[in-house]
């Protein structure tokens, strides 16, 4: 399971987790919403890049720290890091044990920090960890703006399609699909996977971004994507969970996973790097790899790659408004997702809210009882895992899951702030609505609810608001909306700064006029009766 | 022939009888005052004519509905219903819909729930007004009016159903003098054109001048019935005497 939307860098990182003797974190799946991070992300990076100059040496601080943290995200991560079976507190995989190796030529432990996959070298920078290793492939954009090691392994990727299904192999998807659609391959936001689909899939393939990898093969074995694309040594790893799966035909693409480092950290780098070489050159590194199954022929290059055959060509990309001029409409686009689906899902939410609320003032007893329950269970689970329960149980399609767990999930909330609301309606209004002869529905409708809707307006704008950005939490059902496409933007190109502004600005844009709608229409109200119908 | 009729009109709140058996009737275009000392059960009654609240025993019959205790709650609310569209009631805080001006007030039951078009329904509201005197606040919002403007839109607002009787609970109990002047000049006026009212009330003056018979309600019975020379005269009752006593102690 993922946990997206659970963890801030700061509680991420500020209480680093140790693999040894601290109990790991439990997977966070609370509804904090992930643009939280955005800004403190922001905020640590104006603050982490003023001080890089008073930097004492980096080896010399880990050896007096006494460990080595590296960044790292346990989730769907096997056979990289995953929780381990034996001891679920404490993490294992094929580059735990690796780190720790290597720690140990250095003289110190190594420790495990967890971070979302996608955003591990945003912890990097906000100067959390020393290192990121989690299959970290080595790019340009990435190899201009951090430190790297020698390669420690040469990743392939591996298609998984279903055991029933026409795919065969990666050259399958060369051809159309027989409807006329697209074929749907699944990969892990960000990695290697989505650059490799995205640029060499060809005009027959939709590339769906995933939070995890895992997340890409239940969906895959599920039917709602056509197939997906993993490097390697997860879709070995992986392959006996996901029986309706199967591997289809040879890896295709190649590259390498290094580990990144803050510029400025050479000493520490280069004594990591040495460490690698040592694995290497010993037969540890094989007889590690070996355990875990992913050894292969491809592996024996590690021994004459190093640094120096990793070098970086060509200019640097561009940063700063030309860097968002050439993004905005991506940018715009997942901004126009969230505007989508929060202005679909909230006038479902306060439809539904009402009904509830309604029905649990004035409904007969069951239903008061049944609505009771509908509150407590929408409000006391996390959307997230409502929105996965309609996703993957339901197999509902990305917007519809999206748009209806929001919706439903907001419905518990306005139902509560609707009761608030219809309930401090006094008495005498109902009572002097039957005496008048109308029916209690009618009198709901004509004297009661045009009352509480003023009432709640505040409340309601407010929820408005921040669904705008709860919308946030879809991505982990692959709809890449404002905050997803800010981090995978800001990952692929470098531009954290650029992008958490133009982020922002955008969830403004949306936010601002909402609010002054919501002040409007009070101030209308207001003038309509502000004494809320106490009129003695 | 009764319009209203009480017959061993009995409530409970929980173990507290509040009413305790009481009988009690008013003829078509009579005006019967009900006084007696606070939580003797006055209003309870009057609430009990039109649904507001529930009773354990007895029944009650308004122009020909009868609502007894062992009916199903289908039928219950179906003779309500016919009973509220006959029978008006005035309250003792207004309670005038704060979120729709003085003319909306009046047509909202005449055009939702009898059906009338807003133009008949805007044409009978802007005759009711005028006739309490406040046909120039047609468009104000009910909390820029008087406390006694108010009542007089939500006497007005009973009346738009064209009522057989209407109820008043305490009307001018929430007024100032001067306030309680218009008001109860309003309900003299109704009581002379032959409409049926029955008024819980503490204004004995109104009692005194305007009624046609007098109830005393007290400890959940009425002790006593009469017209009122005789009520405020010549009370054969104790609890009269002694309520009597108070007021002019007052």
């Amino acid at each position: 399971m993922e946990a997206d939307a659970g963890s801030s860098p700061l509680d991420e990182t500020g209480n680093s987790l140790h693999s040894g003797d601290s109990p790991a974190k439990a997977p966070a799946f609370a509804s904090r919403p992930p643009h939280l991070r955005l800004f403190v992300g922001v905020a640590l990076l104006t603050l982490s890049a003023c001080d890089h100059s008073s930097d004492v040496d980096a080896l010399a601080r880990v050896k007096t720290v006494g460990a080595l943290v590296y960044g790292s995200d346990k989730e769907g991560g096997g056979p990289y890091i995953f929780p381990d079976p034996e001891a679920p507190r404490d993490v294992t995989g094929f580059e735990v044990e690796m780190m720790r190796s290597v720690a140990k030529t250095l003289g110190v432990r190594a420790e495990f920090s967890q971070g979302q996959w996608d955003r591990l070298l945003q912890n990097l920078d906000s100067r959390h960890v020393d290192l990121v290793v989690n299959g970290y492939e080595w790019t340009e954009t990435r190899a201009r703006d951090y430190l790297f090691t020698r390669p420690y392994y040469v990743y392939r990727l591996q298609l998984m399609v279903p055991k029933i299904g026409p795919l065969a192999s990666w050259n399958s998807l060369k051809s159309p699909r027989n409807d006329g659609r697209k074929w749907r391959v699944g990969v892990l936001v960000a990695s290697s996977a989505d650059v490799f689909a995205a640029e060499q899939g060809g005009e027959y393939v939709e590339v769906v971004r995933f939070d995890g990898a895992t997340d890409a093969m239940t969906a895959a074995s599920h039917g709602q994507i056509d197939a997906t694309l993993q490097d390697l040594p997860a879709a070995t790893f992986y392959r006996a969970r996901f029986p309706a799966l199967r591997l289809a035909g040879e890896p295709v693409g190649r590259g390498f996973y290094v580990m990144f480092f803050r510029k400025g950290d050479e000493t520490l780098r280069d004594a990591v790097d040495a460490g690698i070489g040592t694995m290497i050159a010993s037969g540890d590194l094989q007889r590690l790899y070996e355990r875990y199954g992913i050894w292969n022929d491809a592996q024996t290059e590690l021994a004459s790659l190093s640094i120096g055959s990793l070098n970086v060509s060509g200019a640097a990309g561009p940063t700063g408004l030309k860097l968002l001029d050439r993004y905005l409409p991506l940018m715009l686009e997942a901004a126009l997702v969230t505007f989508g689906l929060s202005v679909t899902a909230m006038p479902l939410a306060m439809m539904i809210g009402l009904a509830v609320a309604l029905g649990r003032l004035y409904g007969p007893l069951p239903l008061k009882w049944l609505l009771t329950a509908y509150v407590e269970l929408l409000r006391g689970t996390p959307l997230m895992l409502q929105l996965y329960v309609l996703f993957y149980l339901l197999n509902l399609s990305a917007w519809q899951a999206g748009i209806l767990g929001l919706a439903v999930n907001y419905s518990a909330y306005e139902a509560e702030i609707y009761r608030a609301g219809l309930q401090a309606i006094p008495t005498g209004q109902m009572e002097a609505a039957l005496a008048l002869g109308m029916s209690r529905g009618l009198a709901l409708r004509r004297v009661i609810v045009p009352q509480a809707v003023r009432i709640v307006i505040p409340p309601v704008t407010n929820d408005f608001i921040a669904m705008f950005k709860d919308t946030s939490v879809c991505s982990v059902i692959t709809l890449i909306e404002l905050t997803k496409q800010y981090s995978i933007l800001a990952n692929s190109t470098g531009g954290v700064l650029e992008f958490a502004l133009a982020a922002s600005v955008l969830y403004l844009a949306m936010s601002l006029p909402l609010s002054w709608f919501s002040r409007w229409s009070e101030r209308r109200l207001a003038g309509l009766g502000s004494k809320g119908g106490v009129l003695a | 022939m009764s319009m209203i009729e009480a017959k061993g009109l009995v409530k409970r709140h929980g173990t507290v009888e509040v009413l305790k058996g009481l009988n009690f009737s008013v003829d078509r275009g009579e005006v019967a005052a009900v006084i007696g000392p606070s939580g003797g059960g006055k209003s309870t009654f009057l609430r009990c004519m039109n649904g507001l609240e529930r009773f354990q025993g007895g029944t009650i019959a308004v122009d020909g509905v009868t609502l007894h205790v062992e009916m199903r709650a289908s039928d219950r609310s179906h003779c309500l219903r016919q009973i509220c569209r006959r029978v008006g009631m005035v309250f003792q805080s207004f309670n005038l819909f704060p979120h729709q001006n003085v003319l909306r007030n009046v047509i909202e039951a005449p055009v939702h729930v009898l059906g009338l078009s807003e133009a008949e329904a805007i044409e009978r509201a802007r005759r009711l007004l005028d006739r309490v005197g406040l046909l120039d606040k047609l468009n104000a919002m009910p909390q820029a009016l008087s406390g006694g403007q108010q009542q007089r839109v939500a006497i007005a607002r009973a009346l738009a159903m064209e009522p057989q009787a209407i109820l008043f609970d305490e009307p001018t109990s929430a007024l100032d003098p001067r306030m309680t002047g218009e008001v109860l000049a309003v309900m003299t006026d109704l009581a002379h054109d032959g409409l049926t009212m029955i008024v819980v009330t503490h204004a004995m003056k109104f009692a005194r001048q305007v009624a046609n018979t007098v109830h005393v309600i007290d400890g959940g019975l009425v002790v006593e019935s009469g017209p009122p020379e005789q009520i405020f005269e010549d009370p054969r009752e104790e609890a009269t005497r002694l309520l009597l006593a108070e007021v002019v102690a007052a």
